[in-house]
């Protein structure tokens, strides 16, 4: 029976993509916020789309949501249309606003079980309160709830219907440190109930932490997607090996090493390599040899930031030669 | 093919319901809402009581001053319940970001603006209890048996008009801080030529005519007659009914413009 397991497999690869979008356009005027944004989310992954404020993250998403109408391109979300507004859409999508109200004078359980009721299949109110740990402020009003409490319930609002895709729209925004990483376990554990996450922010590590696919977004349109750790090239990037040379020493006296670039900066060094262990042994072998103290020593592979603010075009161009946005 | 159809109506109409529950708790818990309601109408109730205690009105063939103002007082309420409540909370939900939450659920839209007017006649309901109860209770005054149905029609009527232009009206508002401000600029101007606080005699043909193009006179002037001790048969007032029949579809456009809006290109 060699023949079934492949088959299902196939089948499982075949699944039709959560969310897919080709060339979505949005005007208002004459201003065009989303210019040709194409990308398709598969089911089961938190997929990040990236970019800094006013970058027209909100509005795809709203798009997606059915909040807005596109002027261009297409967008099906779970199969449908978000345009067309269908009740089957909304039983099966969960979305999270950013600062969005609810009927403030009913309590949390009233809130979940009213939410709850709009959709044929719910989840039941109290395993709701608890797996966004509500529990303790279950019989208290809306109105007198924190802002972090605040946010957990729109989470709690989102979830009771069971939607497959889940629309989180800076969840995080205003969190203290605390706060984000409670937030962030719960929307890790969501990926476990297998739902799909599709994830909008501008803070670089909760990208790092919850995506398996980050987008990024940056004047209407996406100039980079990937997995976090390869975005960009971001694996294949040059590492950067950090050092202060003493007084006396230059450029010059260092070994040969596989390198792009080097460079010095007062006794600052800098050195692009793509064979950081390598150059690294030279380096050090060389400087214990002599008996030279190399100060604050370090080898870093550029982190997510990096890339993004290289791309975002929000930083000061490094000395990265290469060209890598797409 | 219509069994289905029957069976996901009869699931909406109990989503319904529920809203309405809902909706309800809501009300009756924030007590700033209550002053327009309920304060504001029984408080105006006692004062206009305890001025003119006995008084007669002579342009009205000399009926007590009490059979004008309980039924005027009531037309006030209810435009207090339907239209300014309707309007102000409405703004209010929709700055808040509630009516776009409510949009990305399933629950369908109509079904949701039926709750909310459900949930606004159960209000007019208690109100017109509570001003008639006391109107019978305190002055004296009756609704008579052969005009309870006009008072009812006429009660059904306004709110059909008030609460449709409340929704409608949210169209023109452009924040939640304004909203007071329009709707009692739409409402209270109007009511000192209507007939609501005491009779609008004497007054210049001009604004009798504005009077009786808006709906708040021909409310409380129809429920008035209902209350007129010499009106003699059902006390139904023909041409004030269709004004208001008038307003009825005009709120219901309004309210229909102000609902097709998406939500999220407002603002």
């Amino acid at each position: 029976m060699p023949t079934l397991p492949a088959m299902t497999t196939n089948h499982i690869q075949r699944r039709a993509p959560a969310v897919e979008v080709r060339d979505l356009r949005k005007s208002y005027g004459a201003v065009e916020a989303v210019k040709g944004v194409s990308f398709e989310v598969a089911p089961g992954e938190v997929f990040c789309l990236l970019g800094p404020n006013g970058a027209g993250k909100t509005t795809t998403v709203e798009i997606l949501e059915g909040y807005r109408t596109r002027t261009g391109g297409d967008a099906l979300v779970l199969g449908m249309d978000p345009a067309h507004g269908e009740r089957e859409l909304r039983e099966r999508v969960g979305i999270v606003l950013q600062q969005c109200g609810v009927q403030a004078d009913l309590t949390v359980a009233e809130l979940i079980e009213m939410y709850g009721r709009y959709h044929v299949r719910s989840r039941p109110v109290d395993e709701v309160i608890e797996l966004v740990e509500l529990t303790e402020k279950r019989d208290v009003r809306a109105r007198q709830l924190s802002g972090g409490q605040r946010r957990r319930l729109d989470l709690a609002l989102a979830l009771v219907g069971e939607p497959d895709l889940i629309f989180l729209d800076e969840p995080t925004t205003g969190f203290d440190p605390a706060a984000r990483r409670q937030a962030w376990s719960t929307i890790r554990s969501l990926c476990d109930l297998g739902k799909t996450v599709f994830l909008t922010t501008h803070y670089m590590d909760e990208a790092q932490h919850l995506a398996s696919r980050v987008a990024v977004m940056n004047a209407g349109q996406i100039i980079a997607i990937g997995r976090p750790d390869e975005l960009a090239g971001r694996d294949v990037r040059p590492a950067e090996i950090r050092f202060t040379l003493p007084a006396g020493w230059s450029l010059g006296d260092l070994p040969a090493v596989p390198s792009r670039s080097r460079s010095l900066d007062g006794d600052r060094v800098l050195v692009l390599t793509t064979e950081p262990v390598l150059a690294a042994h030279r380096i050090t072998s060389w400087a214990l040899e002599r008996q030279i103290e190399l100060g604050h020593f370090s080898v870093s592979q550029p982190t997510l930031e990096d890339i993004y603010l290289e791309l975002t075009g929000s930083s000061a161009p490094n000395q990265v030669p290469e060209e890598v946005a797409r | 093919m219509s069994s289905v159809l029957t069976a996901s109506l009869r699931r909406d109409l109990g989503l319904v319901a529920w809203q309405i529950r809902y909706e309800q708790r809501s009300y009756w818990r924030n007590r700033g809402r209550g002053v327009f309601t309920f304060v504001f109408p029984l408080m105006f109730l006692v004062i206009f009581a305890s001025i003119d205690k006995g008084a007669h009105i002579s342009s009205r063939g000399g009926i007590p001053y009490d059979d004008f103002f309980v039924p005027g007082i009531l037309a006030y309420a209810v435009i207090a319940t339907t239209y300014v409540n309707m309007a102000i909370g409405t703004a209010i939900l929709r700055d808040a970001g509630v009516l776009k939450r409510m949009q990305g659920t399933p629950l369908p839209r109509w079904a949701y603006v039926a709750a909310r007017i459900g949930s606004t006649i159960l209000i007019v309901a208690a109100i017109t209890a509570l001003t008639l109860g006391l109107g019978a209770v305190v002055w004296g005054v009756h609704v008579r048996g052969s005009t309870l149905p006009a008072v009812i029609l006429t009660l059904a009527l306004g709110t059909a008009a008030f609460t449709t232009l409340g929704i409608g009206i949210t169209r023109f508002i452009s924040s939640a801080e304004s909203a007071p401000v329009i709707v009692n600029l739409t409402v209270l101007p109007l009511t000192f030529i209507s007939n609501v606080w005491f009779p609008a005699t004497g007054l210049p043909k001009a604004l009798t005519d504005v009077a009786n193009f808006f709906p708040i006179r021909p409310l409380a002037d129809a429920l008035q007659y209902a209350f007129d001790p010499r009106t003699t048969g059902a006390g139904l007032k023909g041409h004030d009914l269709q004004t208001l029949a008038i307003w009825t579809v005009v709120g219901i456009v309004m309210m229909v413009r102000f609902l097709r809006r998406p939500l999220g290109e407002q603002g």
